[in-house]
């Protein structure tokens, strides 16, 4: 007989499958970091040219991690079919959303801030970069957040490559208009060669509404899997 | 202790080209149930809303004392499912899938497990990706098999199966099967194995359960006689008939309710009965399907 098992509880359950997933993201997560840091020290140490090449790495190291989580740990577990084998297992179909969503965004939030607040540091402690990048780096960065969470929602809720692709394409052409946009505050874009961060109440907005929509559609996601009736 | 492991009552479930309609079945704690029925028929979908990850849009449906789909979590806790559209994770070995599946179930069955990984000739060192289909459904059945659940739900687990790892599975089930507080409810194609291992029969057409019943006396009650019929001679209504086809003086008749006096109405009218055949699960469940779409059609 087992000596394994405890007691069982959704929220151990919920554990459990959240352990899984880390455990099947494991390499990635390490390779994802490691290339991070090459990307942080392109920043910290490189030239005018080494700087541009390292926070385009770093960027697309960054969006690259949130698509390859939320495809193979959602899309993936019902195209590989492995979603029967899951949902046989002693949860309801709201522990599921809730151990998906809390598996992706502590593997996400792993690396993500641990290659933002890098860059954040970079960018503070290195003389030839202005802090006045800082908000607007923090907005830019933070976008990735959002970005991946609007990936995340639609493949948990459609459970569709073809969705979850188109929800990449709609993600990362809003980062381009970040990026842009983000640039032409006038608040941000005054004060972003200054030698101190000014976090202007325009920049402090930005961030705010970032996480608000993170929020947002966290909700949503849950909203709409509770009103799913299959699961497989 | 419940008297139904299983206990559908009035569910229905509508999709834009399939509706299960109406489904009643219950099945009585300790029995096997097979579940046969035709590609489409509704099998697959009866077993999702039995496991709670299909919710019905009417009727209720009892598992192990349960209500489904909302107790779902509690009643799959003591619940083994395999399903033919099941997959492990490829990346990962069986021994990763045996100590996942132990670390959630009290019942886990670590002997039991090693004696089954030698039976089904499976390496737990391996991982999924590297194993063939016949090897993935033994560890499939093996995960569910050894947390020794009361209810063993098995949709078309030998689908795709050699002859010889469908013997296999099909032997470990009837050694589970000696259990008798086990409930095993069995859906396939394959009405060979169903009538192997099973005391009890549920046949489902077009999203309809046509009939269910006793398998010993279900086989016992269909029969067809092979008459010698004079010209001349009509046969009277028979109670039971369900087809009947005539080539000259020959006339095949099948029955569901076949008792001495079926025969003897024949020989009372004139004809001579040749031969009085039992039925193979298949013969039967193919008579009752036409018969139904026939009706269906007219």
């Amino acid at each position: 007989m087992n000596t394994l098992a405890q007691p069982l509880t959704a929220g151990s359950m919920i554990r459990k499958l959240i352990f899984k997933d880390w455990y099947f993201m494991r390499w990635a997560i390490v390779s994802y970091l490691a290339l991070g840091g090459v990307a942080l020290l392109l920043v910290a140490n490189g030239g005018e040219g080494l700087f541009y090449a390292g926070s385009v790495l770093l960027f697309t190291i960054l969006i690259s991690l949130g698509i390859h989580l939320a495809m193979l740990t959602v899309v993936e577990e019902r195209t590989q079919q492995t979603l029967p084998f899951v949902m046989s297992l002693p949860i309801s179909p709201r522990d599921y959303t809730l151990a998906k969503v809390l598996a992706n965004l502590l593997i996400f939030l792993v690396p993500w801030g641990a290659l933002m607040f890098g860059a954040l540091g970079v960018i503070a402690g290195r003389q030839a970069i202005e802090d006045g990048l800082l908000p607007y780096a923090a907005i830019v960065l933070t976008w990735v957040l959002v970005g991946y969470t609007l990936i995340l929602a639609v493949a948990l809720v459609s459970e569709s490559q073809v969705w979850a692709i188109a929800a990449m394409v709609v993600s990362n052409l809003a980062f381009q208009a970040v990026l842009y946009g983000v640039a032409r505050v006038p608040s941000i874009a005054a004060t972003m060669k200054s030698d101190v961060a000014v976090w202007s109440p325009a920049a402090l907005g930005l961030l705010g509404a970032e996480l608000a929509a993170v929020v947002l559609l966290l909700g949503l996601t849950f909203f709409f899997q509770n009103r799913k009736t299959d699961f497989i | 202790m419940n008297d139904f492991a299983v206990r559908f009552d009035g569910v229905s479930k509508h999709y834009p080209h399939f509706t299960l309609d109406d489904i009643h079945l219950e099945l009585p704690t300790g029995s096997i149930m097979g579940f046969i029925g035709a590609n489409g028929a509704g099998k697959s979908t009866t077993l999702r809303i039995l496991m709670g990850l299909v919710h019905q849009d009417r009727g209720t449906v009892l598992v192990l004392g349960h209500a489904m789909p909302a107790a779902q979590a509690a009643a799959k806790l003591d619940i083994g499912f395999v399903s033919e559209d099941m997959r492990l994770y490829k990346g990962a070995t069986l021994r990763w899938h045996m100590e996942f599946i132990a670390s959630i179930y009290p019942g886990w069955d670590a002997v039991y497990a090693a004696d089954l990984v030698r039976r089904f000739d499976i390496r737990p060192e391996q991982k999924m990706k590297g194993m063939s289909h016949g090897q993935r459904v033994k560890s499939a059945l093996l995960l569910a098999l050894a947390r020794r659940p009361s209810l063993l739900v098995l949709d078309e687990p030998t689908t795709g199966l050699d002859p010889v790892a469908r013997h296999e599975v099909l032997g470990a089930l009837m050694e589970v099967l000696t259990d008798e507080r086990r409930t095993v409810l069995f859906s396939s194609q394959n009405t060979l194995d169903v009538e192997q291992i099973s005391d009890r029969i549920t046949f489902i057409d077009r999203g309809r359960i046509i009939d269910t019943g006793d398998k010993e006396s279900y086989l016992d009650r269909w029969r067809r006689l092979r008459l010698d019929v004079p010209p001349g001679v009509t046969l009277p209504a028979l109670d039971g008939l369900v087809t009947r086809s005539t080539s000259g003086r020959i006339a095949v008749l099948t029955t569901n309710r076949f008792t001495p006096a079926f025969a003897a109405a024949c020989t009372t009218a004139g004809a001579t009965v040749t031969a009085v055949e039992t039925m193979t699960l298949e013969e039967i469940f193919v008579t009752e399907v036409q018969q139904r779409r026939e009706k269906e059609a007219a």
